[in-house]
């Protein structure tokens, strides 16, 4: 494996194991990581008290950059802990680009935001979602995390065209990309990180690695977790996947 | 007129921790109507209820995994029924699941008809305290140098700090035997004929260098423990649990001087605090 990332919420915490095997992963690898609580779109005011702990384990890891999703999950009164899609509104881009500027300036680290899955599309949506995600990079000055699963999902969910959504995504703000597996619920797709990545997601991603260059690429597989020989499979074919599309040009 | 993204997001977390199906009800139905879109294959509400089931799947699954022995004790279909009572009585206020089921304990202990049980709230206690033990700070375990160091008549005022990993538990039954079996793969141990008799029972679980631990206590122990955990001094917290428990003198004297040599052996103590 050439790097990790771990899910930030997961080592927010005081000591003990976490932290004891955060250690021994950044003895040997490049770790980032990737949260799933901030609701940088949730109306709520931001965490202080989270990104402070945030802010004390990106020191401790001192990762290249930090993500988390473009979502809200907070409501008055209760954390959803889910990846809720937002409208894609005017109200709500400035909404998030205020709150990204306040991150970037707490966090002093490059900070990416990734585009969710979705099961639901709002009335209110004035554009489309990779307009909504390049306006909200744009203003925000921050980076892109391409979740081509998470694009292949919502377009089978919303009927869009995934190709369309790679394409129009501003391919300089793209700092890395994730690959992953869903599971097809019937009536619609459901991102769940449990299986391989499917034939349409790997197309998605020689696309993305065609506009986005030599850009870190990252295997999600959290949820039914195979042997390791079977992860590590699936990352040798991103891989090779990279060569042939880069021409030898990414490390 | 849409509405805003502040009652849009207050409208759909009403929505998602609702029991029953968006689509079950009319009025939540015209609610999720008036915000999503909806499609040829997932109407508005049939959308919106994507997330209400995996707001209870996520939390219940999290519930499960921390309360595992109580879930053995009550059977699937009556532990979804308590952590959805519980959801709605205590919805997610942390950031982080690890947190979710912080008030459990309690509201077994005092919610009908769990609290009708006492073995419940025991049980759920014993689960609540390895999660605290697991990923509480870490801090430097009291050396012999250190004790050494300290002059014998400062001893009655200093104040000796447990590692924070260590819970003191007083339980009705001995849960923590439940909890082991039911972990170990003993499905059954919570429950039915193999369910524990009452008995006082005083344990402390706390993290060792490889693993997470619980050790049975006496209950003059446990007591001393509590009263150093809250910061008396410890000639006071002797003299206090000493005179609570009618122990003579000399024999208590000998007893707390095993007590200490046993916990440093097993890392509890943390520092000695000297005004």
């Amino acid at each position: 494996m050439d790097w990790f990332e771990v899910i930030s919420e997961n080592f927010m915490v005081g000591g003990g194991r976490p932290l004891d095997n955060l250690a021994r992963l950044r003895d040997g690898y490049r770790v980032v990581p990737h949260g799933v609580s901030l609701a940088i779109g949730s109306v709520e005011p931001l965490d202080l008290s989270y990104l402070a702990r945030l802010s004390v384990l990106v020191d401790r890891i001192d990762p290249p950059w930090v993500s988390d999703h473009l979502c809200w999950g907070r409501a008055p009164g209760v954390h959803l802990h889910d990846l809720l899609p937002l409208p894609y509104t005017a109200e709500a881009v400035s909404l998030v680009v205020e709150r990204v500027k306040r991150v970037q300036g707490t966090l002093e680290r490059p900070f990416a935001l990734e585009n969710v899955s979705s099961y639901m599309t709002y009335r209110a949506s004035a554009m489309s979602e990779w307009d909504f995600v390049a306006e909200v990079a744009e203003r925000a000055d921050c980076g892109i995390l391409l979740d081509c699963n998470n694009v292949h999902v919502s377009a089978k969910n919303h009927g869009f065209d995934a190709e369309r959504y790679i394409d129009a995504i501003p391919a300089g703000r793209v700092v890395q990309i994730h690959l992953a597996g869903h599971t097809d619920k019937g009536a619609y797709l459901l991102d769940t990180h449990s299986d391989h990545v499917s034939d349409e997601v790997w197309s998605l991603y020689r696309r993305a690695l065609e506009r986005c260059g030599p850009v870190a690429t990252l295997i999600e597989w959290d949820d039914a977790i195979p042997a390791w020989e079977i992860l590590a499979a699936e990352a040798d074919r991103a891989r090779a996947i990279r060569r042939e599309m880069l021409c030898g040009l990414a490390p | 007129m849409t509405a805003d993204l502040a009652t849009m997001q207050r409208a759909i977390a009403d929505l998602l921790a609702r029991g029953a199906p968006v689509g079950s009800d009319p009025e939540s139905a015209s609610l999720a109507t008036q915000l999503a879109a909806g499609n040829d294959r997932l109407s508005a509400a049939e959308q919106v209820d994507v997330y209400r089931q995996q707001y209870f799947l996520r939390h219940l699954d999290a519930l499960r995994e921390d309360f595992l022995t109580l879930e053995h004790a009550l059977g699937d279909a009556p532990f979804e029924t308590l952590g959805r009572a519980y959801l709605q009585a205590f919805p997610p206020r942390s950031f982080s699941l690890r947190d979710l089921g912080v008030d459990l304990p309690r509201f077994v202990a005092e919610r009908a008809p769990w609290s009708e049980d006492p073995l419940l709230a025991d049980l759920a206690r014993v689960e609540w305290a390895f999660v605290e033990a697991f990923d509480a700070p870490d801090a430097p375990a009291l050396d012999l140098a250190t004790v050494a160091a300290v002059p014998e008549d400062a001893w009655p005022s200093a104040r000796l700090v447990l590692q924070p990993s260590v819970q003191r538990l007083a339980l009705a039954h001995p849960a923590h035997e439940a909890r082991s079996a039911v972990r170990s793969g003993d499905a059954s141990a919570a429950s039915g004929t193999t369910r524990p008799s009452p008995a006082p029972t005083y344990v402390v679980v706390f993290r060792g260098p490889a693993r997470l631990q619980c050790i049975a206590v006496e209950a003059d122990a446990y007591a001393l423990l509590d009263e150093l955990a809250r910061g008396t001094a410890l000639g006071d917290a002797c003299e206090r649990v000493a005179t609570a428990s009618g122990a003579r003198t000399a024999s208590f004297e000998e007893k707390v001087g095993a007590w200490f040599e046993e916990w440093t052996a097993l890392g509890w103590l943390s520092r000695v605090e000297r005004d």
